[in-house]
């Protein structure tokens, strides 16, 4: 193992922990190198100092209070709700437009059996929705 | 990594008090410590934390589950925090002559010195370095709030160590 190597598993071992063999490959160069030893000991008093300075202060308890009056004060609106309703209408329209004009059927007829489609896509859908709410 | 399955199942039902409440329970705190490590000041950490989750509240029917919640969370928790600096480093630009004292509650308060090795680090090694020792020493914890991948966390930690014993040295 290099000095270059050295320092690298050096920063690792404060990241995690290091394999048992590259523990021990460190250890033999750090009897070996002064240089590197020393850099280790610089980095096990940064560690210290690092672990006593950052803490890290709770949350106070009247957090989720506050929370709550700033979250009444501003409700969300009732639309957003009902926006996955209004984009399958929406989207639902727009589709049998499509129709109206692609398919080579009357307009009455492809509007009427396109807006059954849409009406009992809707329908199962709201179904559905319902019945997983209730479990 | 945490799974959120279950608020995504209750997203897809529409029940966002459920699955927000269940979201406050598991971010809160680690949202207010990725707030504390931008901001540095506990009492503006616990203000933007509730920005962040008033900002979640109102966005939660617009989720589309492309992203994993606590990435979109932690997304919202950063822009938050940064658009609050900006707003707030155009206020202390012309205010930092008055500069109070840094208040009690200041995550380094009593250790003025490290603080200001800290303070001379590049923004990004700044912020993965008070994260880590603020997460536990947790690089995977670290890279999913700040978005990054695990071995650039790695890479920045690593530096911020070098430049931190260098500066010791001298």
């Amino acid at each position: 193992m290099d000095c270059q190597e050295a320092k690298e598993k050096l920063q690792e071992s404060f990241d995690g922990a290091l394999s048992l063999e590259d523990r021990r490959q460190l250890e033999k160069h750090l009897i070996a190198c002064p240089g590197c030893a020393q850099f280790g000991e610089l980095l096990n008093a940064l560690d210290l100092r690092l672990k006593e300075a950052i803490r890290a202060p709770r949350l106070s308890p009247g957090f989720r209070a506050a929370l709550q009056t700033r979250i009444d004060r501003r409700p969300r609106g009732l639309w957003t709700h009902w926006l996955p309703d209004v984009a399958y209408l929406v989207g639902s329209g727009a589709g049998i437009l499509c129709c109206v004009y692609l398919l080579p059927f009357s307009a009455s007829s492809v509007l009427w059996i396109g807006t059954l489609v849409a009406a009992i896509g809707y329908s199962f859908q709201t179904l559905l929705l319902s019945s997983l709410e209730e479990l | 990594m945490m799974k959120d399955e279950d608020v995504d199942e209750l997203l897809r039902r529409r029940r966002y008090e459920r699955a927000f409440g269940l979201l406050l329970d598991r971010y809160q705190e680690k949202v207010f410590r990725l707030a504390l490590s931008i901001v540095k000041e506990a009492g503006r950490a616990e203000e933007v934390t509730q920005d962040i989750f008033l900002k979640l509240w109102q966005a939660l029917p617009f989720y589309d589950g492309r992203a994993a919640l606590s990435t979109w969370l932690y997304t919202i928790a950063r822009n938050t925090c940064y658009s609050m600096f900006r707003k707030e480093s155009i206020r202390t630009a012309v205010t930092i002559e008055g500069r109070a004292e840094p208040s009690r509650d200041e995550i380094l308060s009593q250790h003025a010195e490290i603080k200001e090795l800290l303070e001379r680090l590049p923004t990004v090694q700044r912020e993965v370095i008070t994260l880590f020792y603020l997460e536990d020493q947790s690089i995977q914890d670290v890279a999913q709030m700040l978005d990054l991948p695990q071995g650039t966390v790695k890479s920045h930690l690593h530096r911020a160590r070098r430049a931190l014993a260098d500066m010791m040295r001298s």
